[in-house]
This record gives C-alpha cells, sequence and structure tokens, in this order.
C-alpha cells in the first residue's frame, strides 16, 4: 500500500508505467493523481517515449513492390529461396543421431514415393518427438478448454475447425527448432497426433510406421501436418479432414 | 466476376494494403535486423509471401498484424539461410552506419545508437509497442510469449534506455 493509500504502491506503479506508458493499466492514474513523485516519473517515462518514438521512426526507402506471379498458376508461382535445414548445434545432432538410433529399435519405414532426406530427418524428428511425449496418447472423452486450444493454436499459426475431432491435448512443441501446435484428437481406435507445421514443406505425402503406429506427413500450403494413430486407424480418411479443417495464416 | 476482373481487385487490395503499411514494414524489418539492407530484402520476400496468401486476410483491418507476422518469418529465415546468429554491432556496414547517422540530433542518434544495442528480445516488444502502436496482449501472441513476460521486457528496455541516454548526458 502507497502512502496515498491507493493500492497500487511506488514501486508496482513505477514497473508498470516504465513497461506500458499510456498508463493503460488498472490503478495507475488513480495513484499517480495521488503521488507527485509517480506523476513526475511518469511525466519522464513519457518523454523518454517520445524520443524512443523519434528514434525509431528511420527514413524509409521507396516502396518497391515485387514482380508478383499470377495466382492459381503453380508452375508460375514464384518459389521462395527458402528450404530450410535442421539447425545442427550441437544438442540437435545428438537429438538426430538419438532419434535415428530410435528409428532403427522400433523398424521406421516410409512408403510411396521415395522421400527426399529432408523429409525423412523431419519424419524422424516427428516420431522422435512422439516417443519424447507419451503421455499425450491417452484414450479421453475430455477436451481441452478453448483458451488452451487457442494459446496453441493462435493467430500466428492460423486457425483449425474443432469439428473434426474431439481434441484431448494441446501442447506447443519445438520441431526442427520451430515452435509448432502439438495436438491430440481422439480417433476412432485411439488417440490421434496431429502436429501441425507451418513452416515445414514435405515434397509429397510421406507415410511414416513404427513398431505400433502409423502415420502420414501431408503437405499444405507452405507447411505440412503429421497425423499419427494406431496402426488400424483410417488415417488417409482421417488425414484428409484434419488438412481440411486447418488454414495457415501466412 | 470473370477472372481478370478478380485478378483486378485482388491487386488492387494488395496494393491498397502494403501503401499504407509499408512504412512499418521497413521499420520493423529494419529494426529485427538492424540493417537496413537486409531489411528491404525481407520486405520484398514478405511481400511476395503476403501476395500468394492475400485471402487468408479476411479482414483488411488485420492487415497490420498479420503482414509484420509474416516480416519476423521472413527475417527469421533470411538469417537461416545466412546462418547468421546475430549481427556483430562493433562492425557495422555502410548501410548500418547511414541508419545511426541519418539525425543530427545529437540527444536521438544516442538513443538511436542505444536501441540499436539493445538484445532483440527487449528492442522487438519495445518497436511493437511504440512505433506500431500494439497492446501488449497483441505483441505476446506475436512474439508467442505470455504477456507478463512482454511487460518485463519493456519495462527492462526502457530502464536500460535510460541509463545509457543518462551515461552519454553525464560523459
Amino acid at each position: 500500500m502507497s502512502a496515498s493509500g491507493n493500492s497500487m504502491n511506488c514501486e508496482n506503479y513505477r514497473e508498470a508505467i516504465a513497461a506500458d506508458p499510456s498508463e493503460s493499466f488498472e490503478g495507475g492514474a488513480e495513484h499517480a493523481a495521488t503521488c507527485g513523485l509517480c506523476s513526475a516519473y511518469k511525466a519522464e517515462m513519457r518523454a523518454l517515449d517520445a524520443t524512443i518514438r523519434n528514434a525509431l521512426a528511420i527514413d524509409v526507402p521507396e516502396l518497391k513492390i515485387p514482380d508478383l506471379p499470377p495466382i492459381g498458376e503453380d508452375d508460375q508461382v514464384v518459389n521462395l529461396p527458402f528450404r530450410r535445414g535442421p539447425r545442427l548445434t550441437t544438442p540437435a545432432w545428438i537429438g538426430i543421431a538419438a532419434s535415428f538410433a530410435l528409428a532403427a529399435v522400433i523398424g521406421v519405414q516410409f512408403f510411396g514415393a521415395p522421400s527426399s532426406p529432408d523429409d525423412q530427418l523431419l519424419a524422424e524428428q516427428v516420431l522422435a518427438h512422439l516417443d519424447h511425449e507419451p503421455w499425450a496418447l491417452q484414450l479421453s472423452n475430455v477436451a481441452v478448454p478453448d483458451e488452451r486450444f487457442n494459446r496453441v493454436v493462435n493467430p500466428s499459426i492460423g486457425t483449425m475447425d474443432r469439428n473434426v475431432g474431439l481434441v484431448s491435448y494441446a501442447q506447443t512443441c519445438i520441431i526442427n527448432g520451430r515452435a509448432i501446435p502439438h495436438l491430440v484428437i481422439q480417433g476412432e481406435k485411439g488417440p490421434v497426433t496431429l502436429l501441425l507445421m507451418p513452416d515445414e514443406m514435405v515434397s509429397g505425402a510421406v507415410t511414416v510406421t513404427g513398431e505400433s503406429v502409423a502415420g502420414v506427413i501431408l503437405p499444405h500450403g507452405d507447411g505440412s501436418i503429421a497425423i499419427i494413430g494406431e496402426r488400424e486407424e483410417r488415417i488417409e480418411e482421417l488425414g484428409k479432414r484434419v488438412v481440411d479443417s486447418v488454414e495457415w495464416s501466412i | 466476376m470473370n477472372s481478370d476482373s478478380a485478378d483486378l481487385k485482388r491487386r488492387e487490395r494488395f496494393d491498397r494494403v502494403v501503401s499504407v503499411l509499408h512504412k512499418d514494414l521497413y521499420r520493423y524489418a529494419a529494426w529485427l535486423s538492424r540493417d537496413p539492407g537486409v531489411a528491404e530484402e525481407v520486405v520484398q520476400e514478405a511481400l511476395l509471401r503476403a501476395w500468394k496468401s492475400l485471402d487468408a486476410l479476411r479482414e483488411d483491418s488485420a492487415a497490420k498484424s498479420w503482414l509484420l507476422t509474416i516480416v519476423r518469418r521472413e527475417n527469421a529465415r533470411y538469417f537461416e539461410r545466412k546462418r547468421l546468429e546475430t549481427v556483430d554491432i562493433d562492425s557495422l556496414t555502410p548501410g548500418q552506419e547511414a541508419m545511426l547517422a541519418e539525425t543530427e540530433d545529437a540527444n536521438l542518434a544516442t538513443m538511436r545508437e542505444a536501441i540499436f544495442r539493445l538484445d532483440d528480445d527487449y528492442r522487438e516488444p519495445l518497436v511493437l509497442q511504440v512505433l506500431m502502436g500494439h497492446s501488449t496482449r497483441e505483441i505476446a501472441e506475436l512474439m508467442g510469449i505470455k504477456p507478463g513476460a512482454v511487460l518485463t521486457r519493456l519495462h527492462r528496455a526502457r530502464l536500460k534506455l535510460k541509463d545509457e541516454v543518462e551515461k552519454e548526458a553525464a560523459a
């Protein structure tokens, strides 16, 4: 409690005003009105902010719009010069080595068209990630709260129609160095893992089979979605529904 | 509506959105990368990606956050492609020197250099709040961190800048 009797004390106020000089936080205006020193501190922070604003407003070169490709003609669409390889820090190497070792144990296989090394590496990481979070794969009839779902599948990632299935698990996880939504929905035969990867392109559908799980990584826009469930699960049908339910924000 | 007409409308919408927000996009990219040359490349790539994904933007009122998100991702991609973790702030490129030397106002120059030297984690939320007018919640969503963490970073960023400016004034 401050000397002025407000619920916000001077220390709280100064921390808050330094974070938000517009004083949009609750109780701020009331405190400043009754505390001369804090009111002066607010004026100081606002003056500082004016200088910051001017300093940030650097000169901007003339707008140059790049050549824009026709839309809807895939063969004419300019490919952005990007295909990310894994970030190979020392711990990543260890992780990759571990995932290959895991793959050898559980007998991962890739079917269909030959996958590129990047696709295979991604599939290995997806399987290794499932192995790291086995508790996610539980039968459940309880959906995660909307707040949690919306925090994980947030606007910077995209949107997902929750009608695709009962989402019983939602967690932001790291695949290939990027934060992505890891969801579990309840399929016909058991829990099904979905990894929404807006930045991980695959060259085509990559079918992945482990000792007791089967799934596929499907290309979707400039990213991909991994759908992995019990071997008996009808992944093909589910995969289409999942892909249709997801829209990347970018 | 025939396809030519639809294409024209699409292009008009794109031009309208980009012309309004271009300055913000460039400045955000420049302060993220701390390099005007990189910022121009990042913005070009971001505009291409935005063009391809324009239909995902349902409301023009959301264009600013949408485009800033694209710029943020393109900036990350740029540094991944180049395998650069950071910009060496002790060895400035001519473009960076020009960026810092734009003003003749000594106080402004001091502040600009102090912002330039802030850690990325502190500089980015400051740019989003002060220059882009983003709320704490919007910054948290864009950066993928909690609102409390945003406020802590903003608080620390301002104290660091205040300290730098006061040191320079006393020197």
